[in-house]
């Protein structure tokens, strides 16, 4: 029994050791730590398109290549409050990536940013807080027929020129019912 | 002299006779037309109750007989300026007996036209809301306005050149009439005793007017045509519409006019003044104006049919094969080519050749009109099945009531005012008697051999 | 033109004896001379010139109200700018309600919340095929043009943009013509033909055009994008109802939109699913967008085809009240 449980053991150490060593080669990836650095300036408008740096570097400091990070926004609307994806971007060999962000809401933005260590679904996170101000309209709804210069304009100018016209003829018949009148003995009742 | 006085007399008598004598038939005639009527009005208050589910339209193919019908008139209406206007500015003579004709059809078709626009508004009663919020943008207003100045136009067209002939109603019939029509005809005839004064003002009038009255005319069913053509609708998108319905609408309004010519002709004993040449001459036209209605059919089809976008298949399909074939046909055959055929064989080129095509060509252009409102409605939108449309008792109720409305305004007509222009006809007679070296068809070459028969 | 009435005019006067007036030659005649003629076309011109005015004065001459138009509260965001609202039907998870075995549930709430007379779909589940053979569900709410075809064309201007950049419909303007009906390339537009059969407590509410009850006789309807629920901050019915969360709603000014459980940008959920318009090619700029799919998120299988048929439930009905096939 001593035996058994000996051996036991020493099966169970040398396993922990194997996966420890397996652990330790595998270390980079597992200690990774993200940190930003934030150049945002002070003062946003909405609009604008802003970068948000980010660096990823290993437990070691050095930086982490080709690491795909995810760029979360908080916000509510419509009753629904969560995390809107706003982008991604990969590190380069600095181990740096920026996202170019537009900010569309003044206030407070919170955006979270996120590294998942790949196959080990580890998450590292960070989050950011900045404000933005301004209020100017992006989108302007513009229905309708719009026809530069000329327009509805042109249209009341050629019906009015018809009924002008039409208007003059009747200035006609009414000389005709006042020459009736005046001068010229009716010719034997024939029109012709 | 005494020839041409026993002439001219004939031709005022001719004109007077309607007025002049009334007889059953007319009381008849116009008992039935009001009757039909009637019972349009009957089918119109039913509408007006239960709304317009009573019509056959629905939500896919929301317009159906009312529009095709609205177009239909509005088309007939281009007789008074075809006849009356174009051929008075190119001076064909031979026009003269039938522009009376002409201008009565064109007043009365607008009328008619115009009131079945709102027979089919789904709210009649806020018809006003056009005048009050009307935006100029849309082509329902352009239709407004065309319409109106048109009918404005046309009714001063009809009746400034009627002002000498009613001065003779008024000075031959005096005494010998009922006291409202001698007032009605002092009253029109505003005093004319065609002095020269008086004939430089009218000859101005004229001329302007039929001058203005071509692009009014024009403008008229272009702007009806982009009722349609402002839509997305793919048989309806198309560039050529305007020209397509102006062209059809003279064309319409020819055979219409040698029908109502016919009908007047026997009815009033017209013989001498509207002749056989009228006819075939009219026949010729609308000979002609079906040979463009074939180049515009041809131009719509082959610029559609080659490419065979989206839709168009479709279109072909109900057309020419399935829902609509039997009709398009028809208006192909007995409406474009029928009446070149017509016109062209020497046996069919009379008064019953030149009547039985001018039947077929109102016919097949009412038929057009239906099926440009319904087929071009019926091709789906989305991924649906392509709906159906069939008039019911009600559409065809007002149909009929429209068009004995049409009827009946021209039959009042003839019984009110002169139904030819009297002293143009005169005046192109006197011409053609001053001009021996001219040779004059057999028509005018007359006052001997009428006299010898005897009136 | 003159000429010849002055040809004519000699022959027949003289020969019966007509004394003519004394001429005073052509022109300056006792008649209309140019001068008068000059002012003659002024009279004119200035008589047409109120033209343009002229439904302005009507209105203030028959003293009408301008009927309220929801212009002054436009929907806004939290710092102030008119949202601009869109709609985005994620089609890889609209499987036509095949998975829970019932009509499609987004049309039967938008015909329940809007009382919706019965043979009407304001968003109707179309069913388009696909090449190679299956068929896709393709639900179409109105499509809230930014060029509407409707607007363009209709005469009293009763259907009209919001600064929201969806279309309504005035039904007490409206006089029933269906011009509209015939431009909008998206069957999106239904008429009240007769007594449209709605249940009676609809003729109780206050009209207006953002949620159009009480039913006119001989006006058109359509999907109104729920207006006042979404000012109000909640989402349209047909968004709540999806089962399978497929229909977005969003706001293009502040670029987000969210179907009830997730929140999404929009600009980048439209672009990252290449998301399309329909029948973008005739330029009526709508605001619904569609992202490609069949249902298969909603586990569906392309070739299966058919869904329920739509039903109306209302248990009672207004008097005289006859439903009609679309």
């Amino acid at each position: 029994m001593n035996l058994i449980t000996r051996r036991a053991a020493w099966a169970a150490i040398v396993f922990l050791a194997v996966g420890a060593s397996a652990v330790a080669l595998a270390g980079p990836a597992f200690a990774s730590h993200v940190s930003v650095r934030t150049t945002v300036p002070a003062e946003m408008t909405v609009g604008d398109t802003v970068r948000i740096p980010v660096a990823l570097s290993a437990a070691d400091g050095a930086p982490l290549q080709g690491a795909t990070v995810v760029f979360y926004l908080h916000a509510s609307f419509a009753g629904v409050v969560g995390e809107a994806e706003i982008g991604r971007a990969v590190t380069d060999e600095t181990g740096a990536a920026a996202l170019p962000y537009r900010p569309r809401l003044a206030g407070q933005h919170e955006i979270r940013i996120e590294y998942v260590t790949p196959g080990q679904g580890a998450v590292e996170e960070v989050s950011t807080v900045f404000d933005v101000i301004g209020g100017e309209q992006l989108y302007r709804s513009a229905p309708g027929i719009d026809i530069p210069g000329l327009n509805v304009g042109l249209l009341i100018a050629v019906v009015a020129a018809v009924w002008t016209i039409l208007f003059g003829v009747a200035l006609l018949l009414v000389a005709i019912a006042r020459a009736g009148g005046e001068g010229g003995a009716p010719g034997g009742g024939e029109a012709g | 002299m005494a020839a041409l006085s026993a002439w001219q007399e004939r031709l005022e008598e001719t004109a007077l006779a309607p007025v002049r004598r009334t007889g059953l038939r007319y009381w008849a005639l116009v008992a039935f037309l009001l009757a039909v009527i009637g019972w349009g009005v009957y089918a119109y208050s039913i509408q007006l109750r239960d709304g317009l589910i009573v019509t056959g339209m629905r939500d896919r193919i929301s317009w159906g007989l009312y529009i095709a019908t609205f177009v239909f008139f509005i088309g007939i209406s281009h007789a008074g300026t075809l006849i009356s206007a174009i051929l008075r500015v190119s001076q064909a003579r031979w026009r003269t007996p039938v522009t009376r004709m002409a201008e009565f059809i064109t007043v009365v078709a607008l009328v008619c036209g115009a009131s079945f626009v709102i027979i089919d508004l789904g709210r009649p009663d806020r018809v006003l809301n056009v005048f009050v919020y009307g935006r100029w943008q849309s082509p329902i207003i352009w239709d407004v306005l065309a319409i109106t100045t048109y009918l404005t136009a046309s009714i001063t067209y009809l009746f400034v050149p009627m002002i000498p002939d009613l001065a003779l109603f008024r000075d031959r019939l005096s005494g010998r009439t009922s006291r409202w029509r001698g007032w009605l005809y002092r009253a029109v005839a505003i005093g004319w005793v065609g002095n020269v004064a008086q004939r430089r003002s009218l000859g101005t009038a004229i001329g302007v007017l039929m001058i203005l009255i071509i692009p009014i005319a024009v403008s008229v069913h272009t702007v009806v045509s982009w009722v349609f053509a402002m839509t997305l609708r793919v048989p309806w998108n198309s560039a050529l519409f305007g020209a397509f319905f102006v062209a059809g609408a003279i064309f319409s309004g020819i055979a219409m006019l040698i029908i109502v010519m016919a009908i007047l002709r026997r009815a009033y004993s017209l013989q001498e003044y509207v002749t056989e040449k009228h006819f075939v001459y009219l026949g010729y036209l609308m000979a002609a104006f079906a040979g463009i209605m074939i180049y515009a059919n041809i131009s719509e089809l082959i610029t559609h049919g080659y490419k065979m976008e989206e839709g168009v298949e479709f279109q072909f399909r109900q057309l020419f094969l399935t829902q609509f074939g039997p009709l398009f046909w028809f208006y192909l055959l007995g409406g474009l080519v029928a009446p070149i055929v017509l016109a062209l064989l020497p046996r069919t080129r009379n008064v019953p050749g030149m009547v039985l095509a001018a039947g077929l060509v109102t016919t097949a252009m009412w038929i057009e009109r239906y099926i440009i409102v319904v087929s071009g409605l019926r091709v789906p939108l989305m991924p649906y099945e392509p709906a159906s449309y069939a008039p019911t008792w009600v559409e065809w109720s007002m149909l009929a009531a429209g068009l004995a409305l049409f009827a009946l305004l021209i039959t009042i007509f003839t019984k009110v005012f002169p139904i030819i222009a009297v002293w143009e006809v005169a005046e192109d007679h006197e011409a053609m008697l001053a001009r021996p070296d001219i040779a004059r068809p057999a028509a005018l070459k007359t006052p001997e051999l009428a006299e010898g028969a005897g009136r | 033109m003159s000429d010849r009435a002055d040809g004519r005019r000699d022959d027949p006067g003289a020969e019966r004896g007509a004394s003519t007036a004394p001429v005073e030659g052509r022109h300056g005649g006792p008649q209309i001379g140019r001068r008068h003629v000059l002012r003659l076309l002024g009279l004119g011109a200035l008589s047409v010139a109120p033209l343009p005015v002229l439904p302005t004065l009507l209105r203030a001459a028959v003293d009408i109200d301008e009927p309220p138009r929801p212009q002054a509260d436009a929907a806004r965001t939290a710092d102030g700018r008119i949202r601009q609202w869109t709609m985005i039907i994620d089609l890889r998870s609209c499987d036509g309600c095949q998975s829970v075995d019932k009509p499609p549930r987004c049309t039967a709430a938008c015909i329940e919340g809007h009382f919706a007379p019965e043979p009407m779909e304001w968003i109707e589940i179309f069913e388009g095929e696909l090449p190679g053979g299956g068929t896709q569900f393709i639900p179409t709410p109105c499509q809230h043009c930014q060029n509407p075809p409707c607007v363009n064309v209709c005469p009293v201007a009763a259907t009209f943009s919001t600064p929201e950049g969806t279309v309504l419909i005035d039904q007490d303007r409206c006089i029933g013509c269906r011009i509209c009906m015939a431009a909008c390339p998206y069957d999106r537009r239904f008429f009240n033909w007769g007594n449209a059969p709605v249940p009676p407590e609809s003729l109780l509410a206050d009209y207006s055009p953002e949620h159009q009850i009480p039913v006119r006789k001989g006006t058109v309807m359509k999907c109104d994008f729920c207006p006042d629920m979404a000012r109000a901050g909640t989402l349209p019915y047909c968004v709540q109802a999806c089962p399978q969360r497929a229909i977005y709603y969003g706001d293009l000014e502040e670029d987000i939109a969210t179907n009830g459980k997730v929140l999404v940008s929009a600009s980048r959920f439209l672009t990252e699913n290449h998301a399309y318009q329909l029948k973008e090619e005739l330029g009526t700029k709508p605001r619904v967008y569609y992202i490609p799919g069949h249902g298969a998120a909603a586990g569906r299988d392309a070739f299966t085809p058919g869904r329920q048929p739509t039903e109306w439930p209302w248990v009672e009905r207004v008097e005289g009240a006859v439903t009609w096939q679309r």
